[in-house]
This record gives structure tokens, sequence and C-alpha cells, in this order.
């Protein structure tokens, strides 16, 4: 009904008199409102035809409401109360006193009949007689009469609301600094800025907590608790969760420390893996260390190889003669890897074989020891010469060799050719390995077949195992094709990997090998066979 | 590849005799050389099939290492 009085275009009476109340009523004006006024806005633009969308709606709603804003003259005044005006709170406050305005029904359960004037009257009659007699009248008054006159009656204030609805602008800004500042002060906006103040932790906390025990009294008994009780507490767990990570991380102090694993298993667990990977990245050649004297007792033992052996024993020798020989011969059997592991043994014997040397083996021990960190970081530094088993010397591969395969094979099975260094060292500790594995397995199959050289059949033979692990894995895949012999074959797999000039030299051997190679894959066929009936 | 050789040949055979203290028939080290290859493919494909499962981006050495074994055994005679 105010609205329906006032001018449509913001005339200075509704600027001067309620500047926010106008300018808010055109913000929040709804669209059945609109209507109802002629189909103009507030600053005279033609609003959305009945028709439109809800979206064209809500766009001519918003040009409006900008426009208001524009052609309203006393912008540059209401920047004063911008701040008011900004926050969501008071639009949310602003709609509230609309729409309070409308809907009495709210305002009469507020101050409902049946409850508050009868306590009102029942509660002043004996205290307040003054405010009760204009109570007590209109009380009468309106329990028969029109509802919207309740709310004046009931207290002063509604009837000021009523009466000057529309100047609502110092009550709000008065509501502003009053009410709102009491809830965004109450818990939270306090505590905010001291924990994410600048500065350290613990020096915050004390600051904090005689902070708190001087202003915020009245918060409760709570944040006292968390801020004074449960702050110190968490930082020391958070210290020791952060040395346990650090334990975890640093395999010395695993090493040193076997105390430290009362921890649990699972920490023990995870504890070792990191140690065994860190030896081996930082020590290639530990694990060979480890290897190599397992098979020594058979080299010693065995007759066939004490010429082999005697290069061993060179160094228990030279470790006896290393006075007389001078520590030349160490700086060549510093390189073998089997030195470390006998070292001790050595010491051991000598010192109980030669107690009456006395300082002399003292000295050999001493040097045995700086020998074997010598040996250690020279074998490191440079590339090594590997002695096998039989005490004979050879070459490794050469990494870019190795390198390349396995580039070519990381592209060929997915992934990228690229492949880190220790990843590198990872595979030619690998393919040492499986020529160790391999030579092995080799003399084996020729020294069982009667010879002493290694032939291709041994070979074969050798492969037979995992071409058939190929068969029966392919057959899966296309044992209804029949491909799998021609594919799975040695020489077939020869074809597929190896360049022309090597196949040439594979083919052309005499017809006996290609027989034998033949045989090998007749061989394989009937296990295909049987596979397939058990895959089948 | 083409222009240079696949792999040293008097290399592998001094390994190999090395490994197994028997001499090396004349091309037995070509048969070798491709267990080898075979060897090495299966090595890397678990390695990154493994890299993969770890959700690591390229082959590392934990994959590796964790496949060595594996592959080792399989092609053990």
């Amino acid at each position: 009904m105010a609205r329906e009085s006032r001018p449509l275009d913001a005339t200075p009476r509704a600027a001067t008199a309620e500047p926010i109340s106008n300018f808010r009523r055109s913000l929040i004006q709804t669209p059945g409102s609109q209507r109802r006024l002629q189909g103009l806005s507030a600053s005279g633009r033609k609003i959305a035809p009945p028709t439109a969308t809800p979206h064209a709606r809500a766009a001519f709603r918003t040009i409006d409401s900008r426009r208001a804003a524009i052609f309203t003259p006393h912008r540059a005044r209401r920047k004063s109360v911008r701040e008011a005006r900004d926050s969501p709170r008071d639009l949310l406050l602003g709609l509230g006193k609309v729409l309070a305005k409308k809907t009495e029904p709210i305002v009469t359960s507020s101050s409902s009949p049946g409850d508050t004037p009868n306590n009102n009257r029942s509660d002043d009659d004996d205290s307040h007689e003054t405010t009760l007699g204009p109570l007590h009248m209109s009380y009468d008054d309106d329990d028969e009469a029109d509802l919207p006159k309740r709310p004046r009656l009931s207290l002063p204030i509604d009837r000021e609301d009523e009466s000057g609805s529309d100047d609502l602008v110092p009550h709000r800004s008065v509501l502003l600094e009053n009410e709102d500042n009491y809830t965004m002060q109450s818990v939270e906006m306090p505590r905010r800025a001291y924990s994410e103040g600048p500065g350290g932790r613990l020096s915050m906390n004390s600051t904090r907590m005689s902070d708190f025990f001087n202003t915020n009294d009245m918060l409760h008994s709570e944040d006292f608790g968390r801020e004074s009780g449960m702050f110190p507490p968490i930082n020391v767990m958070e210290e020791e969760g952060t040395f346990t990570m650090a334990d975890i991380l640093s395999p010395e102090r695993l090493e040193s420390d076997t105390g430290r694993r009362d921890t649990g298993r699972e920490s023990d667990f995870g504890i070792h893996v990191p140690v065994d990977l860190d030896d081996q990245t930082s020590f290639v050649i530990a694990p060979e260390v480890q290897s190599s004297p397992v098979r020594q007792p058979d080299d010693l033992d065995e007759p066939v190889y004490n010429d082999f052996a005697l290069m061993e024993d060179q160094r228990s020798d030279s470790d006896d003669g290393a006075m007389d020989h001078g520590l030349d011969d160490f700086g060549d059997i510093g390189e073998l890897p089997d030195m470390e592991d006998e070292d001790p043994d050595n010491a051991a014997n000598e010192t109980t074989t030669h107690v009456d040397i006395g300082n002399r083996t003292e000295t050999e021990v001493l040097t045995h020891a700086q020998r074997a960190e010598l040996r250690a970081a020279a074998a490191a530094r440079k590339k090594r010469i590997n002695i096998s088993k039989h005490g004979i010397q050879y070459p490794s591969l050469p990494p870019a060799v190795v390198k390349r395969l396995a580039q070519n094979f990381a592209k060929t099975s997915g992934a990228k050719g690229k492949i880190t260094p220790d990843a590198m060292n990872a595979i030619m500790q690998a393919s040492e390995w499986f020529f160790e594995q391999l030579g092995e397995d080799l003399e084996a199959y020729s020294k069982h077949a009667g010879r002493n050289t290694i032939n291709e059949s041994d070979v074969i033979t050798l492969m037979r195992r995992y071409v058939c692990f190929l068969l029966s894995y392919n057959l899966r895949f296309s044992s209804r094709q029949r491909q799998v012999n021609s594919l799975t074959t040695p020489f077939a797999l020869a074809s597929r990997h190896l360049p022309r000039e090597l196949l040439q030299d594979l083919r052309m051997p005499p017809p006996v090998l290609s027989k034998k190679r033949r045989k090998a894959g007749e061989g394989a066929v009937p296990a295909t066979a049987e596979e397939d009936e058990s895959v089948t | 590849m083409p222009g240079q050789k696949l792999y040293p040949r008097a290399t592998v055979k001094k390994i190999v005799k090395a490994h197994s203290n028997c001499s090396v028939s004349k091309n037995a080290d070509v048969m070798i050389f491709l267990d080898y290859m075979l060897f090495m493919q299966n090595l890397v494909k678990e390695a990154s099939i493994e890299a993969k499962k770890g959700g690591e981006r390229g082959i590392t050495a934990r994959s590796v290492k964790k496949v060595t074994a594996d592959s080792l055994a399989k092609f053990k005679g």
C-alpha cells in the first residue's frame, strides 16, 4: 500500500525520506508486483512481458535494478551507507522487514492474543500499571476488531515500525551496529584472528591463552579447554610422528638402533625394505659379494679347478705373504668381489696361526680393513672386472648394448623408452645374474651330454623351457589359429629378434644343427598339445 | 641399430665361458644372446607392468628389482 502511494520514478521525496528502502524495494520486486504496476518499473522502463521466460524476467529485473541504481539521484549519499548495504545480512534484514510488513500472521503469532496479552496483563498488573493501561484497552478493542491493529498494541516499537515502516534507515544501521556485531563477535571471529595471525605457534598460544581468559570470559568453558589443554598435546604428538617418520626414512638409525623397532611389526616390515633398497642403490657390489662365497666351497673342493682355485687362494696366500710381497698384490686382488667376505675368516685364521707375530697381524688386519674400503670404493668407481665362480675374469656386457635393448623392449611393451639410471643399474645387475645362471645351466647341459663345449643344442634345450612357457602363454590367444608352432620355435624367435647377419650365422651351420633345432621344435609341439588339452 | 652391431659377440662368449668354464661353440653365442634378449624382453615387460601397477611413470629400479627374481626363475634351465 505504501508502494502504490509512492511515485514510481525516483522522486526526491522517496530518495530523501527512505533512500535505502526505496532502492531495496526496486531490487526485491517480484514479477507479480511488477505486473501490478502497469508494466513500468521504478525507473519507468518497460518491464518483462508476462509471457517472458523466467530467465528473461530475471534479466529484466537485473537491468531494472541497475537502471534504478544509476538514475536515482542520491547515489552519492547512499555510498555512505554502502557498508551496511553490501553485507548480505543487511539485504536479508531488509527483506525481512519488507516481508514482515506484508505478512501479518507472523506478527500476530509473535504477539498472539491468547498468550502474550494475558501474560502481560497478569504480570504487568502487579508491577507496571502505567504501561498496562493502554495495553489493556487496546487489547479489549482489538480482540473483536481487525487483526492488523494488534501488533501496535503489544509494543510501542511495533507501532513505530508500522507507522514509519518506510523510514527504517537509522533503525537498520543501529541494528547492524548492535545486534550484528554481537552475533559476529559471539564465538568465532576473534579466535580465527588469533589462530591465523603471524608468528610462532607457541608464542601465539601463550598470547592467545591470556587473551582468551581476559576477553572472552563470556564464552563457553570448552574454548578454554580447547585452547589451553588440547593444543600442546597435539604438538607433542606431531613431533613424535615426525620422529618416527624420520626413523623410517633414514636407514642408518634403524640399523643402529634395534630398540627402535618396538614401534610395531608393520613398521618393522616397512623398515626392512628401504634398507635393502638403499644398500642396493648405493653399493652395486653387495649382492655379488653375498652370492659368491656360497659357491666357493665347491670350487675349493673340486680338484678340477685347482688352477683357478689357486687364483683365489692367492688372496689368503698373499695375506700371509703381504709382508713379503708388499701391497702391490693387493691392488690387483683388491678388485675381487669375494675378498670382503673372506677377510674376517682370513684375518681370524691369521691371528690364530700367527699369534707370535703379534704387532704384524694387527697391522695386517688394519690394512685389510683399509684395503676393503678402498676396494669397495674403487669397485664402485670404475668398471670392475668380474670373476666367475670358476675364477675366470670376464668383462661385463657393455651398458650401452643393454640400455639399447631395454629401451627397445620398453618401447614395444608400451612404456616410454626412458629408463632411469637406477633402473639401468638394476637391469645390468639382473643381466649379470642371468648370465651367471645361464652359464651354470649350459655347463650342466653340456657336461650331461658328455661334452666340454657348449653347443647350440644346449642353448636350445635351455631355451625350451621358456619357449614352452611361451607356448602355454600363447595358447590362450592363438590355440585356434595353430600359429603356436611357427611362432614359438627358437628359430622363429631368432628370426623375429635377431638381425639378419646373426640369423645367417644361425642358418649357415651344417644340417645337423638344423635337425637338432627341428627336433627341439617338434619336441615342443607335443607339449603344446598336452597343454592344449589341459587348458581346454 | 643398422650401422652398429647388435652386441659384442666376443664379450658374450667370454662371459659364458667364464661362468660355465666350458668352451662355447662357434655360433652358440647367437642363441645365447637370443635367450638373453628374450630375458630382457620379459624383464622389461614385467617391470613396466609393475611400474604401472605401482603408479610410476617409467621403469624404475624398484620395479626392475621386484621383477628380476621372477624372470630369472623363468629362464632357469
